[in-house]
């Protein structure tokens, strides 16, 4: 029995570890291979920087954009669905958490039904309503910067993204918003706030945790999608929308792909997440501490 | 501030939380609402509090009717169970967030605040948050931000609950206190008999959100309207026994299998005019049964458990089918199993309609319940 005992902590650090290594060989496979011409398994058969040109240079010529507008692209593209998302979510979270209206429970089924759905079959018609949108002046595709909401533009992509992020947002909203006692709000009812203040002022800095952990959810979401801006987006002189969609251009069928090269492109196209990711894990696991002394 | 309940309801779908309440409190007083958990005090609370709209009836402050009023325009302060302190300011900002809405000058929100500090023992403590102090002690920030707005009435739910038994007797005597210095209208809501005993010049007794009796302390311990209210009130509580109720040779009896006892002939008069059926129910409280002599007896009774209070003993005593319990003076030298003779305090013998529940010794006038 004795044998038992000591069997489990090694099978604990056995599964740990192997899936752990498989998935960290891959990042170090991408590593050598982005620094090097080319590579036999792991070992790199000649070190070099060339397939980091592209920071420096364009490279599909000099009409072909630059990686630093892509990326500022999806920057753009990013936070601005996390912000969208992070606002509506927190006050129809709150709304479906502390208001009583007709269809409240329909609603709520509603945004677990939508969360479930495949973002795929939904192309189409989405497509129709882009389109739409581009007709309407201004919104449609006049913009700068994001070029509008329309078919064929940034503001566009970022809004699909919005609505497929919605109802996950919102769900999490109104979890963390059914954890804040009612007593705290009664009491700045009562105190003189209205109801908007209370959201504002009292709720709202009591649900950091859930915010940050929306935020963060959402921007990798942003960061990293590659259906809705390929769909939405056409690749017209060059012009190219979202990292992604770049790193997938260096795919070519008709050229043999430089592998080296994508691997570059798709480390640099993680950078950004890791960084992130450093600073918001403190956030992140913060989810679960919770932390309220005695009340209700 | 003169507060007036009429006909006040409350429904949440089919549950009917509060039931065509009545109740005035009068400027100034100290009323407690009390009753089981679920009896619907907390309901009506809010309703005076204006968190709940009525589903019918009316609420007044002095002679106008606040029903459609907001929260924040009735000038009401109120103190929860859970303090409901606002975590992510500092104690300061607590206590003055109901200053800073009404836009009061910066200067004076200081002042206030320190002087309702300083009132409550908390004048050093305004720049800590809320985890950073005791129970005690949020608790009184909690009492603070009520009464910095200087309100017309405070209005409590149960404010002690989460306070250990020392600190609860201490901030009883210090609410009252309070109270009594300020002159302020207060509602005080509380599932604890001895809090509503000790604090309130009227308690309403609630239950299942109905009203089932409202009057002074002594009036409900004395002459408990309802068979609720007597078990309710007073502890250790009232014992109920069977028996039936008779009137002959001119004189009034209660009778059971192991006991009979001759009740004064006010008393039993009193219930022969209320129409006391012949089968009732008896109370009488464990501080008025008494051990005596043989000779002196009503009935025996064999011990069955001693609890020791420190100043006195409660002894639980069978006898038939029924227990009795009695409070007597410690140590008690009685023994388990042994049979003791017991004899009741006639005056203070309680007589009930099993039935209706009501007590059949009610004189009609001096009458403590409204309906």
């Amino acid at each position: 029995m004795a044998v038992r005992r000591k069997l489990r902590p090694i099978l604990a650090y056995f599964f740990l570890i192997v899936p752990s290594a498989l998935i960290l060989l891959g990042f170090l496979w991408l590593f050598i291979t982005s620094f090097s011409t080319r590579t036999e398994g792991l070992r790199s058969l000649g070190w070099t920087l060339r397939n980091w040109s592209f920071l420096w240079k364009a490279p599909f010529g000099p009409m072909s954009p630059s990686i630093w507008l892509i990326t500022l692209n999806t920057f753009l593209v990013a936070v601005g669905m996390t912000v969208l998302v992070v606002l509506v979510s927190s006050m129809s979270g709150y709304a479906l958490s502390r208001m009583k209206f007709a269809g409240r429970k329909g609603f709520l089924s509603a945004t677990l039904i939508l969360h479930a759905f495949p973002s795929v079959t939904l192309l189409i018609p989405i497509y129709f309503v882009l389109r739409w949108i581009s007709g309407i002046p201004i919104i449609g595709g006049g913009i700068p910067l994001i070029g509008g909401f329309g078919f064929n533009t940034l503001g566009g992509v970022a809004l699909v993204m919005v609505a497929f992020q919605l109802p996950f947002g919102v769900w999490i909203m109104k979890g963390f918003f059914d954890e804040i006692s009612w007593d705290m709000e009664r009491s700045a009812l009562i105190d003189g706030a209205s109801r908007f203040r209370v959201w504002r002022q009292i709720i709202i800095p009591n649900i950091k945790p859930g915010i940050a952990a929306l935020s963060i959810f959402s921007f990798l979401a942003g960061w990293n999608a590659y259906l809705i801006p390929f769909t939405f987006t056409i690749r017209r002189s060059g012009k190219i929308s979202v990292l992604s969609v770049y790193l997938q251009s260096f795919m070519g069928e008709t050229t043999i792909t430089n592998w080296n090269a994508v691997a570059a492109v798709g480390l640099f196209q993680l950078i950004p997440v890791v960084i992130f990711f450093l600073f918001s894990q403190k956030a992140l696991l913060n989810i679960y501490g919770g932390g309220k002394k005695g009340g209700v | 501030m003169k507060v007036v309940l009429e006909g006040l309801s409350k429904h949440f779908g089919k549950v009917k939380a509060v039931d065509d309440l009545d109740l005035e409190i009068g400027d100034g007083e100290f009323v407690a609402l009390l009753g089981p958990s679920g009896c619907g005090k907390t309901t009506t609370l809010l309703m005076i509090a204006g968190i709940y709209k009525p589903s019918s009836g009316s609420i007044r402050f002095d002679e106008q009717v606040v029903n459609r009023l907001l929260p924040k325009e009735r000038n009401i302060g109120m103190v929860f169970q859970s303090y409901a302190l606002y975590p992510h300011m500092s104690t300061f900002e607590n206590i003055t967030y109901p200053l800073k809405l009404k836009k009061v000058r910066k200067r004076e929100m200081k002042e206030r605040a320190q002087r309702v500090a300083d009132m409550m023992g908390i004048g050093e403590l305004l720049d800590r948050k809320p985890a950073q102090l005791s129970g005690g002690q949020q608790q009184r920030v909690a009492l603070a931000r009520a009464l910095v707005k200087e309100p017309a009435i405070l209005l409590f739910d149960e404010p002690l609950s989460n306070l250990d038994a020392k600190l609860r007797l201490r901030m009883r005597g210090e609410i009252k206190r309070l109270q009594e210095d300020l002159g302020v209208t207060a509602v005080y809501v509380t599932h604890d008999q001895v809090e509503a005993m000790t604090m309130a010049s009227r308690i309403a007794v609630m239950n299942y959100g109905v009203l089932q009796t409202y009057g002074a302390p002594s009036q409900l311990y004395d002459h408990p309207d309802t068979l609720f209210v007597a078990g309710f009130i007073g502890a250790p509580p009232m014992n109920f026994i069977e028996a039936s109720f008779e009137e002959r040779d001119g004189g009034f009896y209660l009778r059971s299998q192991a006991l009979e006892i001759r009740i004064p002939d006010e008393r039993g008069a009193l219930a022969k005019q209320n129409n006391a059926p012949q089968r009732v129910i008896m109370g009488i409280r464990p501080e008025d049964v008494t051990v005596v002599a043989e000779r002196d007896g009503d009935f025996r009774a064999e011990v069955y458990l001693i609890e020791p209070l420190g100043r006195e003993d409660l002894v639980t005593f069978r006898f038939d089918d029924e227990e009795i319990r009695a409070l007597v003076p410690a140590p008690f030298d009685g023994q388990i199993g042994e049979t003791i003779c017991l004899k009741l305090d006639k005056e203070k013998v309680h007589l009930f309609n099993p039935e209706t529940e009501v007590s059949v010794l009610r004189s009609g006038n001096g009458g403590s319940s409204y309906h």
